[in-house]
C-alpha cells in the first residue's frame, strides 16, 4: 500500500485563519497591547496590505482580524448603518476569512468594527469597539509634519490645540470642531476619536467596553482601556456640546434624542431617521420580544454619566 | 441608492460583477498576451506592487481591465500573504547582465555608452499603416522602422564598471563606507517595520523602489524645475537582467532561481552642501525597466539627503506621499458615504448662523464673523 504526499500534508489552505499571516497577528495584537497599556498613545505597526483598498477601513480590519476567532460574533457598521456598502463588504471579507457569526444587534456582538459611529446602547464589558480611522494625528491641523507631532506628544505639548479652541470662541462664540472632537484620554494623551460625532464622543469616557482605534493607512493604533476618562478638550467655563438634534424624530420608530440621519426632502424640508440601523431595527421588532438594552442618552436625551455633558454657555 | 435598506449586499456584488462583464472575458490567452507584449505596463505595476511575478502582474492587468491602482494593490494583497522563504544575494551592479547603460556626466565611459533598447530617439509618431493591415496587426517586423535588428559584428559585454567608480578613484565623489557582512533578515523592511522619521536609508531605498511612479515623478520634477539642487546629472542608468542568488535550504550551495529586470539610476550635483568638495549623489533602483521613476527617485533621494531640503522634498513627505496604493485608496475613499461627519460640521454651521443672524442679535451686525467660510474648512481639516 502506498500513501501519496499528498494525504501526508496538511489540507491546501490559499490563506492563513482571517487572512494575517502569524507574524503580522502577533505583531498587531503586541501592539495593540502597547496600545491598551498607554491609553491614547499612537503606537506604530507594520500595516499589511489587504484585498481592500487603502483608506478603506484596513486599519480597522487588521485589528478585527486579529482578534477574531470561530466563536466570535462581529457586527460591522458605516455611518451607523450595517448595510452599507463599504460594511456589507468588510462584514463579507470578516466571515469569510474567519467563519466567525454576523449579528447587527450591537449587545450580541463580540467585536463591533464601526466607521463613524458609537452604537446608541451602552456596550459592555465582554465587547470590543474597533473604530476605523483615517487620521489618528490630533495635532495635523496645527503641524503637518508627524515626526513634530509625535514630539510635541511626549512633551504633552498641547497649547496650540487650546489656541484653536479660543480662536473659535473669539471668531464664533463656540467651539466649532465638528467630528473627532480632540479629547483628553486618561488625562494624557489627546486623541483624535474616529472621526465620530461629538454625540459619540462622552459615550468613550469610563465605558465598560473596550474601544481600538487603528489607522492602516497611517499606520498607527490607540486605544480606549475600559474604564478610563476621556475628556473633549474644553475651557471651564465654556463647556463642549453635542450635536443640536432636539425635536428631530425617527420618521420610521418616533424615537428622538438619539443620533439621526437627516434625509433632505424635495419641498425644501427634511426628514429625519435614526442613524443606528441595528437599534432601528430593534424598536421596529420590539413587539416581536427583541431586548433593548439601556441606552448612552436616554428618551430626554440626558447622558447616562450624569454631570459629564453641561448646558451651553456663550462668551460674552 | 447605495446605502439600500436591505440590498447592500447584493448590490456590490452585482457591481462587481457588471464592471468585469463590460471588461469583457478573462483568459489565458490574454494574460499571456498581456505579459508578452506590456512588459514596461507589467514591469510598472511589479515595480509598484513590489512583487516580481510578470504572470501574476499581467493577470492583475487583466481582471482590472487595466485600471493601475487597481492592479498595483491587487498584487500588494497578494504578495502580504506570502511568506519570505529566502533572502537573495545582494545584486551587485558589475554582475548584471546590463542591456543598457548610458552615462550623461561624460562622452564616453569606460565600457563606453551602451543604448541599448530605447524609444528615446525615436519620432513619436503614430504607426496609422498598423491599422490599415489588418492581417499584419500581429506582426511587428513589415515596417521599414521595423526590420530585423542588426547584430553587431562584436557583441558588446553583459557587464560593465560602474562610473561612480572611476569618480571615486579620482577622488571626485566620497569613498563607499566599509561593508560588514549583515544577516539579510535583519535588514529594515519597510513592509513589516513600522515607519518613523528619519527613515533608516533601506526603509527610504525600498519606499522609493515601490512608490507611485506618476507621484514621483510630480515630486522629482518640482525639485528639478526649481524647488531644489536645480539640475540632477545622469551619472549612470541602467537596464539590465540580474540573477537571484539564493542559498539552497539543505546544500547551502548557491543557485540562480532566475533573472528579474531591474533597472538603477544613480544621479550626481555640485550643489547642496557638500557639492564643492565632492559630487553629491542619489540613488534609487527598482524591480522593472522604469527609467523616469529612477531619475526623479534618485533625485529625491539625493534632495532628501539635504540639510533643509524644500518642505515637499523631505523624506516623510515624498515616502507618504508617493506610496500608490495609500494615495489612491485614501483618495477614492472620499466616495464613501461621510454623512455623519457631514452632519456634525453642518451642526456648527446652524449654531454658528443662530448665534449671530437669529432676531435678537440682528442689532448687533458689527459681531458678525467674517470668515466663516474657510473657518469652516479648517473646522473639516480632520479627514474622515
Amino acid at each position: 500500500m502506498t500513501t501519496s504526499l499528498a494525504a501526508l500534508a496538511a489540507p491546501r489552505e490559499d490563506y492563513s485563519y482571517a487572512f494575517l499571516d502569524a507574524y503580522a497577528k502577533r505583531e498587531l495584537r503586541r501592539r495593540t497591547l502597547k496600545a491598551i497599556a498607554i491609553p491614547g498613545y499612537q503606537v506604530p505597526y507594520a500595516s499589511r496590505e489587504l484585498p481592500i483598498a487603502r483608506g478603506w477601513g484596513t486599519g480597522g480590519l487588521q485589528v478585527t482580524l486579529s482578534l477574531v476567532g470561530p466563536e466570535s460574533v462581529i457586527k460591522v457598521i458605516d455611518q451607523g448603518a450595517d448595510d452599507s456598502v463599504n460594511a456589507a463588504n468588510l462584514r463579507r471579507f470578516i466571515t469569510r476569512m474567519s467563519g466567525a457569526a454576523t449579528t447587527t444587534d450591537a449587545l450580541q456582538a463580540t467585536i463591533i468594527q464601526s466607521r463613524h459611529r458609537i452604537p446608541e446602547e451602552v456596550l459592555q464589558e465582554n465587547q470590543a469597539l474597533v473604530l476605523q480611522v483615517p487620521d489618528p494625528e490630533p495635532l495635523r491641523a496645527v503641524q503637518s509634519d508627524s515626526s513634530k507631532a509625535h514630539e510635541m506628544h511626549a512633551d504633552a505639548d498641547y497649547g496650540q490645540m487650546w489656541l484653536v479652541l479660543y480662536e473659535q470662541l473669539v471668531r464664533y462664540k463656540q467651539y466649532i470642531q465638528g467630528a473627532s472632537y480632540p479629547s483628553l484620554v486618561n488625562g494624557r494623551y489627546v486623541i483624535s476619536p474616529s472621526p465620530i460625532p461629538r454625540w459619540d464622543t462622552p459615550k468613550l469616557h469610563q465605558s465598560p467596553h473596550l474601544t481600538l482605534l487603528s489607522a492602516g493607512r497611517e499606520k498607527r493604533l490607540y486605544a480606549v482601556p475600559p474604564y478610563t476618562d476621556v475628556r473633549p478638550l474644553e475651557f471651564e467655563d465654556i463647556p463642549f456640546q453635542v450635536e443640536d438634534q432636539r425635536g428631530w424624530i425617527c420618521q420610521h420608530t418616533g424615537a428622538q434624542n438619539k443620533f439621526m440621519n437627516e434625509i433632505p426632502l424635495a419641498d425644501g424640508t427634511a426628514a429625519y431617521e435614526l442613524s443606528d440601523t441595528g437599534y432601528m431595527e430593534k424598536l421596529s421588532a420590539e413587539a416581536n420580544g427583541s431586548t433593548r438594552g439601556a441606552t448612552y442618552y436616554d428618551d430626554e436625551g440626558n447622558f447616562y454619566h450624569a454631570g459629564y455633558l453641561k448646558p451651553p454657555v456663550q462668551p460674552d | 441608492m447605495y446605502v439600500a435598506a436591505k440590498g447592500g449586499e447584493d448590490a456590490i456584488q452585482q457591481a462587481e460583477k457588471l464592471y468585469q462583464h463590460l471588461n469583457g472575458t478573462l483568459t489565458p490567452e490574454l494574460v499571456r498576451s498581456i505579459e508578452m507584449n506590456m512588459p514596461y505596463l507589467v514591469d510598472r505595476v511589479m515595480g509598484e506592487g513590489s512583487l516580481y511575478a510578470p504572470e501574476l502582474a499581467a493577470l492583475a492587468l487583466a481582471q482590472t481591465g487595466g485600471d493601475l491602482y487597481e492592479a498595483v494593490l491587487l498584487l500588494r494583497a497578494y504578495r502580504s500573504t506570502q511568506p519570505r522563504i529566502a533572502y537573495a544575494a545582494p545584486v551587485k551592479p558589475a554582475e548584471m547582465l546590463t542591456v543598457r547603460r548610458i552615462s550623461a556626466s561624460f562622452k564616453d565611459i569606460p565600457g563606453g555608452q551602451i543604448l541599448g533598447p530605447t524609444l528615446d530617439y525615436s519620432h513619436r509618431i503614430l504607426r496609422l499603416d498598423v491599422l490599415d493591415n489588418p492581417q499584419e496587426n500581429n506582426h511587428h517586423s513589415h515596417s521599414e522602422n521595423n526590420e530585423a535588428i542588426k547584430i553587431a559584428d562584436k557583441p558588446a559585454s553583459p557587464n560593465y564598471p560602474a562610473v561612480a567608480d572611476w569618480q571615486r578613484g579620482q577622488g571626485l565623489m566620497a569613498q563607499l563606507p566599509e561593508q560588514t557582512p549583515v544577516d539579510a533578515a535583519d535588514i529594515p523592511d519597510v513592509t513589516a517595520d513600522p515607519v518613523l522619521f528619519p527613515a533608516p536609508r533601506e526603509h527610504r531605498l525600498q519606499a522609493l523602489s515601490r512608490a507611485d511612479t506618476g507621484g514621483v515623478l510630480a515630486l522629482g520634477y518640482a525639485s528639478m524645475r526649481g524647488y531644489g539642487l536645480i539640475h540632477p546629472t545622469v551619472n549612470e542608468l541602467r537596464l539590465a537582467h540580474a540573477e537571484v542568488q539564493v542559498k539552497h535550504p539543505v546544500t547551502g550551495a548557491t543557485f540562480s532561481a532566475g533573472r528579474v529586470r531591474v533597472s538603477q539610476a544613480e544621479v550626481v550635483t555640485s550643489g547642496g552642501e557638500n557639492g564643492k568638495t565632492g559630487l553629491t549623489v542619489g540613488f534609487a533602483a527598482t524591480l522593472g525597466w522604469n527609467e523616469v521613476k529612477l531619475i526623479a527617485a534618485s533625485t529625491l533621494d539625493m534632495e532628501m539627503n539635504q540639510p533643509s531640503p524644500h518642505p515637499a522634498h523631505t523624506e516623510e513627505f515624498v515616502m507618504y506621499h508617493t506610496e500608490a496604493v495609500e494615495a489612491s485608496g485614501f483618495c477614492i475613499h472620499f466616495k464613501l458615504p461621510h454623512y455623519v461627519t457631514f452632519a456634525s460640521s453642518v451642526d456648527n454651521i446652524r449654531k454658528v448662523i443662530a448665534t449671530f443672524y437669529s432676531s435678537e442679535e440682528k442689532s448687533n451686525g458689527a459681531d458678525k464673523p467674517t470668515e466663516i467660510q474657510s473657518e469652516t474648512a479648517t473646522s473639516e481639516a480632520m479627514p474622515s
